[in-house]
């Protein structure tokens, strides 16, 4: 099962070399009601403590591969299923601080059957997550 | 002796619930409990491993229906018209996507396909490649034996050009697998309460209710396959706040409609407050379709 925010609480940590992260990352699932091909993700704005992380810098890897912006939004075969979690990775030399955070995630969809004009879709949580080490 | 309803469940009333806290098997076995027989699915959300499930899950929705005594009813799919950035998606390669729907729908026993197809306006004109798209999969829908029946939306009202143009296709083609799916939402005549942070003059009005006349059903029962019986809140005094379904089953009923009544909950989303509302409106609409065969059975 998955954890009911679109943040879970696992997969929340530094990346890189453990004496100089280049970055973390997070774990989200799909906040929609079907999946969807990768194409009509439309990246993830990540926000913490303040300090925001825009979607167009972000990562993001499902389905065993990472995308950045350009190829997400060209991927029209591959799939985020909604039972599958997609991992965000961003680049933040020094990384995060062991402890408490609070985290903003903005996940961005487009949906065809709902006007351009409001168009992406974006979905938006705040939570507090923890990096361990 | 009326026409009596079909009572059934989308899988969509347990969005957010699915894959949080509860499993497919919960599902079924709740749909039976409240003594439905149908469920419908959206097939990229409950179909893992969406379009090629493993023949192992296959036989495992099988055995799920079966023990459980559920028929599948319909299955959504989507025509997505914005799949690419580049250029639009062409009635080809929609039909292609279409098709793969149906086949898959057919290979889990479902017999109506409502694609939600691209819209280009901001009245919700579905896109023009839809009707080229639909000739193209029609051969297959016939051979599948499977009806496709887009729906009849809020903010789109039943008297209305796109339900026109959909009408005019089924007369002018007289195909039998293609009709039409009615949402309830369209009935909605109380407004839905303002979500946190919501500015009064942002809200769109379709929230307020779309307040189609229920008498309305007359025009286009005939082509009506399948109902999505849209709800949101149920309170605990057994009132519905938004859909009024003491004038929506009287008109069903009066139309003769048979089909089923398929659970669509778009409510709150707390951890299972989805199943509580679907049993409080499946206990109200039998209730008004009890009283309302009571009344007019002959003395």
């Amino acid at each position: 099962m998955l954890e009911r925010s679109i943040m879970q609480s696992s997969g929340f940590r530094n990346i890189g070399p453990t004496d100089a992260p280049s970055g973390f990352q997070l774990r989200v699932r799909l906040p929609n009601y079907r999946g969807q091909r990768l194409s009509l993700v439309d990246g993830v704005d990540v926000t913490v403590n303040g300090e925001r992380f825009d979607h167009a810098d972000n990562l993001i890897a499902v389905g065993g591969k990472t995308y950045d912006l350009a190829t997400l939004r060209t991927e029209t075969e591959n799939r985020w299923p909604l039972d599958e979690l997609a991992t965000v990775i961003v680049a933040k030399p020094g990384g995060l601080s062991v402890g408490v955070h609070r985290v903003e995630v903005a996940v961005r969809i487009r949906q065809s059957y709902i006007p351009i004009e409001f168009q992406p879709s974006v979905i938006s949580e705040t939570r507090t997550a923890t990096i361990v080490f | 002796m009326t026409a009596k309803f079909k009572y059934g469940v989308s899988l969509y009333s347990f969005t957010d619930d699915l894959n949080t806290v509860m499993t497919l098997e919960d599902a079924m076995a709740a749909i039976a409990d409240m003594g439905a027989t149908g469920v419908e699915i959206l097939g990229e959300a409950h179909i893992p491993g969406y379009p090629d499930p493993d023949p192992a899950w296959v036989d495992r929705w099988y055995a799920l229906l079966d023990r459980h005594a559920l028929e599948p009813t319909n299955y959504g799919c989507w025509i997505d018209t914005r799949l690419r950035l580049d250029r639009p998606l062409d009635s080809v390669t929609a039909a292609g996507h279409l098709v793969r729907d149906i086949d898959l729908a057919a290979r889990l026993g479902f017999k109506f396909v409502r694609p939600k197809i691209g819209v280009v306006s901001l009245d919700l004109v579905p896109d023009p490649i839809w009707e080229d798209t639909i000739v193209r999969a029609l051969e297959t829908a016939e051979r599948r034996d499977v009806v496709i029946c887009p729906e009849i939306h809020s903010p789109t009202p039943i008297r209305h050009p796109v339900v026109d143009s959909y009408v005019d296709f089924i007369q002018r083609t007289g195909t039998k697998h293609f009709g039409l799916l009615l949402d309830t939402g369209v009935f909605q005549d109380r407004p839905l309460p303002p979500q946190p942070g919501e500015h009064p003059a942002m809200r769109p009005g379709y929230l307020d209710g779309c307040k189609v006349p229920p008498e309305h059903i007359e025009d286009i029962i005939q082509y009506v396959v399948f109902i999505q019986a849209k709800f949101h809140n149920i309170n605990d005094q057994f009132v519905d706040e938004q859909i009024p379904w003491d004038k929506v089953v009287p008109a069903l009923k009066k139309a003769g409609y048979a089909g089923y009544l398929s659970s669509e909950y778009e409510g709150e989303r707390l951890p299972w407050r989805s199943l509580e509302q679907v049993r409080r409106q499946h206990a109200l609409i039998r209730k008004l379709e009890r009283d309302h065969d009571r009344s007019i059975r002959p003395a």
